[in-house]
């Protein structure tokens, strides 16, 4: 596995035979602005359809139309995204391989999991920040709960259930963090996925849920769910009537956040010019807006930044994750 | 009234050229991916994923709809002819379609799968078109109590599928059970039989299993068995027109297919693998003609062909009126739909009623389309039983390889397809069937993750199980079928006994 000599022929066959059976991998062409002649690989930890998929995506399409840099977006789901985290660390640093950053491989698994088989920091070049959605607490709207103050009560008079996305994902890790804030134990029940889980909230088997407040807007609009808080430090354009935990006095903060990095190595110059084209197509009118759809608030941040951002959010989350006890398994 | 209204104006947005030509393409697509093992619907969303990007909704919809049941038509068309089942719910097509084959029947068998699909597709739309409201709601009535006892009611069900005696069966259900345990345990983190592999914490991939134990087993088998290419036969097309007793003999199992397919796919999750298995199994006891399946029964084609197209359509529901994905192709479509800006939800019905309608009677569209493409094709399909194997088997199992390398882009999954493809081999060896294990190994890790789930939820009490009517119900159910199952085992003994014949089994 280690071998990459021995790694790379099989890939490459395959490859080949992928292209033949027309997989979008088009011939080199490098205009100015863009930073490799062959077509830069995007790696997804996620499959196809979920938001750093779609924010891939994006990217590759803008990258293309703004700078004539071809790219593909390449879907290596699977192991909390360490799989995916694990391919490009192995991979040249030459800018032609990609990946889109996120908790999970580079937060939650290195205190998950007791080996792993990159270094989340030395293993990489951090390259641009892209930006961040924020989870929150969902609770029914018959329950009458519309405070964080109000749900302590509840939580303490009766036994609540709350449902999230999967041991260890951040909907958990965030109720986790909420149970310590607040003074409550509540009873975890993992799903795979926030859809699932929803479901089940919406057939009164889950008094609460946690997760992404932008995707459920809807559910908010139409009256099904309440979502008493946003995880963030501050309040969602997109849905400004959920109030923070931080306005309503508990300081729970959880950014889930997507980046772009890539293997460790690459030359500082191509690195800038990626940061630099990255954030040019993320300040588009356009883009921005399709950000705001998928819930993500865009910052513009310097590598150097971003690097000790990825830093600080594994010693933000290792207690979290530690609380939840899903570490070391 | 305003069914109809909705779907006739469905049916002008569809038949504009344009949506067409979308629809054409996807099902054209479909089929085509289908055809080949390994690479379902799946990757072939996937293809087609970033083109849809620039299309408008209902086009890309339409689309991407198109190749998610065009794979069900073609996948049964490599199960028939060679026995490797080109997506892992046509496996169960390979029990009586191989045997129809091998028996010269391969032209008749693609006829009636075709026709069965066509059937099971034109159920699902009416199913859609009728019931999507009520459906939504029962797929809401479902907690986990409820998905644990249907999935309960379903693997009896299953064990019922195997044609080399019951205990072989029930051994291999547990086998395939004990596989599913691989990976994460999804209750609490834990990481189980992963063998220090990091690419094993997921548990091992459907596509995966169902590629090794029939494609690779089934070619490891024929290349021991050294076979020469098969002489060159005069094709008479006559003689791919099933006759009249077998028009009517699947008419009955396109119908009762079509509605267990209409059900399981509308319950997120279960999927076409298991509506096809269990149609299968449900057919076997009810059919006059139960003894002749495994051994080529036309009734054992029409079943889990029909049963399968129909879950594809009704699939659609949950994923766009409850936003509840039941599988990865289809949490491509919400997607697909969110790069749009529309939120598959309850709110579909009413803010996208066009697109929904559109969708619909896009089936029609599709079915049609599919019928007509895939008639024709039967006689070339059945020439390719003429290639020489030395030529066959490489292009199978380059083509193995490509489908399960783009399952998630990773060579591993490649070595570990061999690995089970040898195990397919030693089965078929002993004569242990591999589709009750595939069964067992659908069913499994969604048994467990509800059951637990229940539990969680009743804090720790089991009469949930009972106490919920719909749960409980179906547990009667499956309570009654193993006392018959039982009670006509030992009945079925005693008589044969008494008759004094040798035991064939």
């Amino acid at each position: 596995m280690k071998n990459a000599s021995l790694h790379r022929r099989p890939l490459l066959l395959a490859l080949a035979l992928a292209g033949a059976l027309a997989l979008p991998l088009t011939e080199a062409s490098a205009e100015a602005g863009a930073w490799s002649d062959e077509p830069v690989r995007i790696v997804v930890t996620f499959p196809p359809g979920g938001t750093s998929d779609l924010v891939a995506r994006l990217l590759a399409k803008h990258l293309d139309a703004s700078f004539g840099q071809k790219a593909v977006v390449d879907n290596r789901p699977g192991a909390a995204g360490t799989v995916a985290a694990d391919y490009v660390a192995q991979q040249a640093p030459d800018g032609a391989t990609l990946m889109i950053a996120n908790n999970a491989p580079f937060t939650i698994a290195p205190t998950q999991f007791e080996t792993l088989p990159y270094e989340p920091m030395a293993g990489f070049t951090h390259i641009a920040y892209i930006g961040a959605s924020a989870p929150g607490l969902f609770v029914k709207p018959d329950s009458g709960v519309t405070s964080v103050a109000e749900f302590v009560e509840l939580a303490k008079a009766q036994s609540i259930a709350y449902g999230s996305s999967g041991v260890g994902s951040i909907s958990h890790i965030l109720g986790e963090a909420v149970d310590a804030a607040l003074g409550i134990e509540t009873l975890h029940v993992p799903y795979q996925g926030s859809a699932p889980a929803i479901q089940d909230f919406r057939a009164g088997v889950l008094d609460t849920f946690y997760d992404m407040v932008a995707q459920n807007s809807e559910m908010i609009e139409d009256g099904e769910a309440v979502a008493i808080a946003i995880a963030a430090s501050e309040r969602f354009p997109g849905v400004p009537e959920v109030p923070t935990f931080v306005e309503q006095g508990y300081d729970i903060v959880i950014e889930n956040w997507v980046g772009l990095s890539g293997p460790a190595g690459i030359d500082p110059e191509v690195a800038a010019t990626i940061h630099d084209a990255t954030l040019e197509v993320f300040a588009l009118p356009e883009v921005i807006k399709a950000l705001e759809d998928l819930g993500i608030t865009h910052r513009a941040m310097p590598s150097a930044d971003y690097v000790s951002f990825v830093e600080k959010q594994i010693d933000v989350w290792k207690p979290l994750i530690v609380a939840a006890g899903v570490q070391g398994k | 009234m305003d069914i109809i209204a909705n779907f006739a104006q469905g049916l002008v947005t569809v038949l504009q050229p344009e949506n067409l030509l979308y629809c054409f393409i996807g099902c054209f697509l479909g089929t085509f991916i289908g055809v080949l093992p390994g690479i379902g619907s799946m990757a072939a969303i996937a293809m087609i994923l970033p083109l849809s990007f620039y299309l408008d909704p209902i086009s890309a919809l339409v689309m991407i709809a198109g190749v998610y049941y065009g794979a069900e038509y073609g996948g049964s068309i490599a199960s028939i002819l060679m026995n490797i089942p080109g997506t892992p719910s046509s496996s169960i097509t390979c029990i009586d379609g191989y045997p129809m084959a091998q028996s010269g029947r391969a032209g008749v068998a693609l006829f009636v799968t075709s026709i069965a699909s066509f059937g099971g597709g034109i159920i699902g739309m009416v199913v859609m078109a009728v019931l999507s409201p009520a459906l939504a709601s029962l797929a809401l009535s479902f907690g986990p109590a409820e998905y644990f006892s249907v999935i309960l009611l379903g693997l009896i069900a299953a064990s019922a599928v195997s044609n080399g005696g019951a205990l072989k069966g029930i051994a291999m259900v547990f086998a395939g059970l004990m596989l599913a345990t691989v990976g994460i345990d999804l209750t609490t983190g834990d990481l189980r039989f992963t063998l220090g592999i990091p690419e094993l914490r997921d548990g091992v991939n459907l596509v995966i299993v169902a590629m090794g134990l029939f494609g690779v087993g089934e070619l490891i088998a024929s290349i021991l068995a050294n076979r020469e290419g098969r002489g060159r036969q005069e094709i008479d097309y006559s003689q791919f027109y099933p006759t009249k007793a077998e028009w009517w003999a699947s008419l009955g199992p396109i119908l009762r297919g079509g509605g267990i397919g209409s059900f399981f796919g509308a319950l997120p999750g279960t999927g076409q693998t298991v509506a096809s298995a269990v149609a299968y199994a449900v057919e076997k006891k009810v059919s006059k003609n139960g003894g002749q399946f495994g051994k080529g029964a036309v009734e054992g084609v029409a079943v889990p062909e029909s049963a399968n197209n129909s879950a594809t359509q009704t699939a659609f529901i949950p994923t766009l009126t409850l936003g509840v994905p039941g599988s990865a192709s289809m949490a491509m479509v919400i997607g697909a739909l969110m790069i749009h800006g529309i939120t598959p939800g309850p709110r579909i019905l009413t803010d996208h009623a066009d697109l929904f309608w559109g969708l619909v009677a896009s089936f029609l569209v599709g079915n049609i389309m599919l019928l007509i493409l895939n008639i024709p094709l039967i006689g070339m399909w059945v020439r390719l039983l003429q290639i020489p194997y030395r030529l066959m088997y490489p292009t199978i199992i380059v083509l193995i390889c490509i489908g399960v390398y783009s399952l998630n882009n990773n060579v591993f999954d490649i070595w570990l397809t061999l690995l089970f493809g040898v195990m397919g081999y030693l089965m078929r060896l002993f004569r242990f069937e591999p589709a009750p294990l595939l069964i067992g190994f659908v069913l499994g890790p969604m048994m467990e993750e509800q059951m637990r789930r229940a539990m969680l939820l009743s804090r720790g009490d089991p009469m949930v199980f009972i106490e919920r009517p719909i749960s409980g119900a179906l547990i009667a159910i499956t309570v009654c079928i193993l006392i018959y199952g039982l009670w006509s085992t030992l009945h079925g003994r005693r008589r044969s006994r008494l008759a004094a014949l040798p035991t064939a089994e």
